[in-house]
């Protein structure tokens, strides 16, 4: 599949799960941090994204 | 004592260097083993699952695996490193997309030989529309399993529960 935007959530999701296992160990904390990695990545991606639009290609 | 109780009761006691250094080994050997032997079977699961997972999308989506390139050998080499990271499996997976194990690109281009084959093959590779995806997922792969056996070695030596 050549979605880049699949790809970015799926990327984003096997990070932020890896890093909230790893650094976390109940689970709330884990679903806590998982969560906050994940947005970041997904929503840093789309604001700069978004910054960057009025640039040409 | 069951394989289950002695993982457990494993998990509570530190361990020396050499016994840590065999956990580590298992951890590298298959990503996750070095967790589930510490009695962490929970998190050895979701490991295996993450960095197997991610090292099969970069295979399926047409991932490079890496090749010391003469031109760049210091940024090539590092990334055989996060290739390696992986374990055995990378030098499975080198057996199947290169035909046998291969680390090096020839310096100068040959017309007629193994090392010529190997080159088209990881040229193709990094020609597909989707090699960039698959190479971001093995490289990932590699690097969290690297990480992974830090946190074995620290549970092993109880520095972390």
């Amino acid at each position: 599949m050549a979605s880049h935007l699949f790809h970015m959530l799926l990327y984003s999701a096997i990070v932020a799960i890896f890093f909230a296992v790893l650094l976390r160990r109940e689970r709330r904390g884990q679903l806590r941090l998982g969560a906050i990695l994940w947005s970041s990545m997904v929503g840093g991606a789309l604001a700069l994204a978004y910054l960057m639009f009025p640039f040409p290609g | 004592m069951s394989g289950a109780q002695a993982r457990s009761a494993g998990a509570n006691v530190a361990v020396g260097n050499e016994k840590a250094l065999l956990y580590v080994l298992a951890g590298w050997l298959l990503p996750g083993l070095g967790h589930w032997l510490l009695g962490k079977t929970r998190r050895a699961v979701i490991f295996a699952v993450l960095i197997l997972g991610s090292f099969g999308l970069g295979l399926a989506h047409d991932g490079r695996l890496a090749l010391r390139d003469p031109k760049q050998p210091f940024l090539s080499s590092l990334q055989i490193v996060a290739n390696l990271g992986v374990g055995p499996l990378d030098l499975v997976a080198r057996g199947m997309v290169y035909g046998g194990l291969s680390f090096t690109l020839p310096a100068h281009r040959m017309s007629d030989s193994d090392a010529a084959r190997r080159e088209e093959i990881y040229r193709d590779r990094t020609r597909s529309a989707l090699s960039n995806y698959g190479t971001a997922y093995i490289w990932t792969a590699g690097l969290m399993n690297l990480l992974l056996l830090f946190d074995v070695w620290d549970i092993a030596r109880r520095k972390k529960a």
